[in-house]
């Protein structure tokens, strides 16, 4: 029962980090209809840029600040780092791009995330960079719930998961800009009329999902340890998996899908063997475009003819 | 842009009976007359001898390995080309081919291993790539390109997982588990083709044959893009619902354009199992994939002679990039090809590089005066080219660390010279040629695993977003 | 010919289309007249099949075809154009000809790489169909411009292509969508000259969707006004026009008491 119990946490840890890069690209999917193959290394760039943060504290093992600060530090480093990125990626490789085919888009991003990625194996090296949490939040500072110990780590990925995600629906739900998105999501000439700024709404949107791709990078790293310039493609691919699995377009479909993946993922590891993780999970992305393409909570896309 | 709605076209008829204006228009009228068969024979001709004129066995590999994208690339249009389909699970089908060849003409299964001749298996192998590439085409019917895209792509990934994990499995009944795809480490040993009795052991006889089979594919394909088939998939790509419409079925076409890319991909795949007598799964992974779509894009997509143009193309300057000599020259070649295309007029271009060249001896000088450390490095260029560069280029001797800064320099700079004005561009030109030249040989040449990734990425990304039909495509005009 | 009976289509809670009976005899033009949002355009997608719908039946020819993919009903003999031209703007005018003769053709890819005699034939054949659904036009589509891309012809042009596209589908039926939409007097009557001869000539049966009733006048056998998704008046077309219920739509309650 604890193991179950350990593998549910595990689910909602990798499921919140999954959530998060989905809600990226879901958010740009409205917005653009455009996969952004990149998002997944905009995610490994802000991983990078936390594992610098820290070591500009001076490395895991001997912070020079106290804990809470560097891990501020880190999201916001990351936030900006990546979002940055994002909106430099959107500007010159998307835009002028955004009256041609629906396809052409997409192979510049398939252009961009492998430059991405060669770019900082080239600058940092193929070495794998090590997070090292245990250094700075000792493993053992758990979470009793009931007959379980939960690591504070995942206990912070998952909360900063859902805050992320709450402060997200508040935004797209409630703000201005929020509405902006939604409007030129679901019909951009006419947000346009309607005296929407469609450059601005669109940069904006890439800045926020971008940013939360960096977070999670970071919360990965925290969590998993390991940083490599490699690992935004396998997280974007199940990223989008998720998004597209929840109902692309949705916000509460990209967390739904993430979880699902999420716990997927966890128990197929627990329970049958890691290395069925991924086909697994292409199982499920399959059988969710045959029953239900749209997605779970995804609304069908009218045909005007 | 092609102009539309206005009878332009029309008006501009008579021009073009007239055939082209120029000394070169005799030459140019007489060329569009040639039909494309025979531009066919005299490119194939001209291949055929390539063998002949070299002995190098390296040379007829390059020959071998740009034949065998050029086929990947006429697959890969057939789908993405024609059809407007996104599969980035393409090399999926490619491993397909190769492992499936090389398990029936092995030792890898069972005893001695399983041995069928070639022109048995490719075939079969052919089918069996179709029939998977109906499969994986069929939660595409209610997909949108994008959500293609995805799938096709987890299922190049999910692919490559299974070969390397299927080294051990436990067949029923059977007491230890057996290798099927050998794992990390592939199936060695796998037989030459045999045509007509003799087997294909040099790389000039695979040279011959990929000639063959790919000349075959190019009369095919163009024979199949005039035809129902061809029509039906270029109407599918235009407008999927009005084709629907117009009695073409939308779900049945796309199906066929992906088991038409499988097929040609596995082909692809099973000769170059019998090339390298082996496969393995690294060869199968995503920056393969990137390979052919450069390679597609860059000769231009929904061209037959794109495809093969492309594919040459990119596999001659990856080869060249391997050499750090011949990779400088590749390097300040296309640099300063770029600039005469796109300085104009020539009083222009003459001052920007006269005004490169003296940014560089002048900070090569005042670097040397304030220490000679800073410019003990030599370029990678031999030759008095390689003299002339030392005496330009500030080069320490370890200058990785400058050398990445210059790269990122270098992207940041190109990045926001497309956003200045026209006349303010070639003041940043100067400068950004400079650091250009350095990033390349501080650090650039120095890594040629790396920097031919880095072009391949940027190259997808610059035709995209300045040249989408590639060389040889055609324009499109789209209306969303 | 064609037959809806009862037919109802719902968007959520919208009823695009409520009740509606609809019947064309063989070789006869109907209008299908109503203001903007009636569902005039809805009809035509539920006859040819990009929804099908959630009450009564369609029959064509005898034989149901609701819920049947528009390739399948395309098949059946039913063809159209559109209110927005959807053309294979990067194809030649003959080649957007050609790939609607796809259903009739059956040459499988082999047959025709290999050139078999059957590929052939029908090529031919496809061709013949083309140049006759082409030389309907007369000069307009005719000769050089078949090489012309789709994308450089004027709009008049465009709208011809269409039609000739849909007759080369061979079918029994035209499904026209506000064929004159967008042109000047000149052209206007030139279409609706086409439409005449569209039925006199190659004996199809015509059902159209126009806003201009000059056109309408001109061409109907028979008028079907819509308006919410219901049809509110039949008859000829000057039943119709002066039908209480027909100008209240168009022109709102007052008029209809103070009609001309």
């Amino acid at each position: 029962m604890d193991f179950f119990v350990q593998q549910v946490v595990n689910g909602l840890t990798l499921g919140g980090v999954y959530a998060l890069i989905a809600l990226g690209y879901s958010l740009v999917y409205g917005v653009l209809k455009l996969l952004n193959f990149a998002h997944g290394d905009v995610y490994m760039v802000g991983a990078f840029i936390g594992f610098g943060v820290l070591t500009a504290f001076g490395g895991p093992a001997s912070l020079a600040a106290p804990v809470p600060l560097v891990l501020l530090a880190m999201f916001v480093a990351a936030a900006l780092g990546s979002g940055v990125l994002g909106v430099v990626i959107e500007r010159f490789a998307y835009r002028p791009l955004r009256d041609a085919t629906r396809i052409a888009p997409l192979i510049t991003a398939l252009g961009v995330s492998f430059f991405l990625q060669n770019a900082v194996l080239l600058l940092l090296g193929a070495d794998v960079r090590t997070y090292d949490t245990s250094a700075f939040i000792p493993v053992t500072t758990a979470v009793d719930v009931g007959p379980l110990s939960i690591s504070l780590v995942r206990i912070l990925v998952i909360v900063a998961a859902a805050a992320l995600m709450v402060a997200l629906a508040r935004l797209v739900g409630r703000t201005k800009l929020g509405r902006a998105m939604r409007a030129v999501a679901f019909d951009r000439e006419a947000a346009q009329m309607m005296g929407v700024d469609i450059d601005r709404t669109i940069v904006a949107t890439f800045f926020i999902g971008s940013a939360l791709a960096g977070v999670a990078g970071v919360l990965v790293g925290l969590v998993f340890l390991q940083v490599s310039h490699l690992m935004g493609f396998i997280a974007g691919l199940k990223g989008f998996t998720a998004a597209v699995i929840g109902g692309i377009g949705s916000v509460p479909g990209a967390m739904l899908g993430g979880l699902l993946i999420g716990m997927a993922e966890s128990f197929t590891a627990a329970y049958i063997s890691s290395t069925f993780q991924n086909l697994i999970v292409f199982g499920i992305l399959i059988t969710v475009m045959l029953v239900r393409p749209v997605g779970l909570l995804g609304t069908p896309e009218l045909n005007k003819v | 842009m092609p102009p539309i709605g206005v009878d332009e076209w029309v008006a501009r008829s008579g021009e073009r009976t007239e055939g082209h204006a120029g000394p070169l228009a005799p030459v140019l009228r007489r060329l569009e007359r040639i039909p494309p068969w025979a531009w066919l024979a005299i490119a194939a001709g001209a291949a055929a001898l390539f063998p002949l004129l070299t002995d190098s066995a390296f040379a007829l590999r390059v020959g071998v390995n740009a034949l065998l994208l050029a086929m990947l690339a006429l697959g890969l249009n057939v789908v993405v080309g024609w059809a407007g389909l996104l599969d980035l699970g393409y090399i999926a089908f490619y491993g397909f081919g190769a492992y499936a060849f090389a398990l029936v003409s092995s030792d890898q299964l069972g005893e001695d291993g399983v041995h069928l001749p070639a022109w048995i298996s490719i075939p079969a192998i052919m089918v069996a790539a179709a029939v998977l590439g109906l499969l994986l085409g069929l939660p595409s019917r209610r997909l949108v390109g994008d959500y293609l895209a995805i799938v096709t792509l987890f299922f190049g990934q999910v692919f490559v997982e299974l070969v390397v994990n299927l080294d051990r499995v436990r067949l029923p009944g059977a007491d230890e588990p057996i290798s099927l795809t050998g794992g990390p480490n592939g199936i060695p040993g796998v037989d030459p083709i045999s045509v007509l009795g003799t087997e294909i052991i040099t790389p000039r006889g695979y040279f011959y044959l990929l000639l063959v089979l790919t000349v075959l594919l190019m009369a095919g394909l163009h024979l199949l893009d005039r035809s129902r088939t061809g029509r039906a998939w270029r109407a599918v790509r235009e407008d999927a619902l009005a084709a629907s419409f117009m009695t073409i079925p939308v779900n049945g076409v796309k199906l066929m354009a992906f088991a038409f890319g499988a097929a040609i991909a596995a082909l692809a795949g099973s000769v170059f199992a019998a090339v390298q007598a082996g496969v393995f799964p690294q060869s199968f992974e995503t920056p393969f994939l990137i390979l052919i779509y450069a390679a597609l894009i860059l000769g231009g997509a929904g061209s037959i002679a794109g495809a093969v143009l492309g594919a040459v193309v990119v596999s001659v300057t990856l080869e060249l990039l391997r050499d750090p000599d011949q990779a400088s020259v590749l390097f300040y070649g296309v640099v300063l090809l770029t600039l005469v295309a796109r300085l104009r007029p020539w009083k222009l271009l003459a001052a920007v590089l006269g005004a490169t060249v003296a940014l560089g001896l002048v900070t090569h000088g005042a670097a040397g005066a304030i220490s000679p450390d800073l410019t003990a490095g030599e370029p990678a260029l031999g030759g008095w080219t390689g003299g002339a560069l030392d005496a330009w280029l500030v080069l320490p001797e370890n200058a990785a660390t400058a050398g990445n800064w210059a790269f990122v320099a270098l992207v940041c700079g190109v990045l926001a010279t497309t956003l200045l004005a026209p006349r303010l561009r070639p003041l940043a030109i100067v400068p950004l040629v400079y650091v250009a030249a350095f990033a390349w040989e501080a650090r650039l040449v120095g890594q040629p695993a790396i920097t031919r990734q880095l072009l391949l990425g940027a190259l997808l990304v610059v035709m995209m977003t300045w040249r989408a039909h590639g060389l040889l495509g055609s324009r499109r005009v789209e209306v969303l | 010919m064609l037959e809806l009976s009862g037919v109802g289509l719902s968007f959520g809670g919208v009823r695009a289309v409520h009740d509606l009976d609809l019947a064309v005899e063989e070789g006869e033009i109907v209008s299908l007249i109503g203001p903007n949002g009636a569902g005039k355009t809805t009809v035509f997608n539920l006859i040819t099949g990009v929804y099908g719908p959630q009450a009564g039946d369609i029959r064509f020819a005898g034989r149901s075809i609701a819920g049947l993919p528009p390739h399948r009903i395309a098949g059946r003999g039913l063809a159209r154009t559109f209110q927005a031209i959807r053309l294979f703007l990067n194809m030649s005018v003959k080649e957007n000809v050609l790939a609607a003769t796809y259903g009739n053709t059956s040459a499988q890819p082999w047959q025709s790489i290999l050139r078999t005699p059957k590929a052939r034939r029908e090529e031919r054949d496809a061709n013949a169909v083309a140049e006759s659904a082409l030389g309907f036009f007369g000069q307009r589509l005719a000769g050089y411009r078949w090489d012309q891309p789709a994308y450089s012809l004027s709009y008049a042009n465009r709208r011809r292509l269409e039609i000739a596209r849909a007759m080369a589908t061979e079918p029994r039926m035209l499904l026209l969508d506000e064929p004159a939409a967008g042109m000047n007097p000149h052209e206007t009557a030139e279409i609706a000259e086409v439409i005449g001869r569209l039925r006199d000539e190659r004996g199809y049966t015509i059902l159209v969707i126009e806003h201009d009733m000059h056109v309408v006048e001109g061409i109907s056998d028979r008028v079907v006004a819509l308006d919410h998704g219901k049809a509110i008046a039949r008859g000829s077309f000057d039943q119709v026009a002066t039908h209480p219920a027909v100008v209240e739509a168009y022109l709102g309650r007052g008029a209809a008491s103070t009609k001309r």
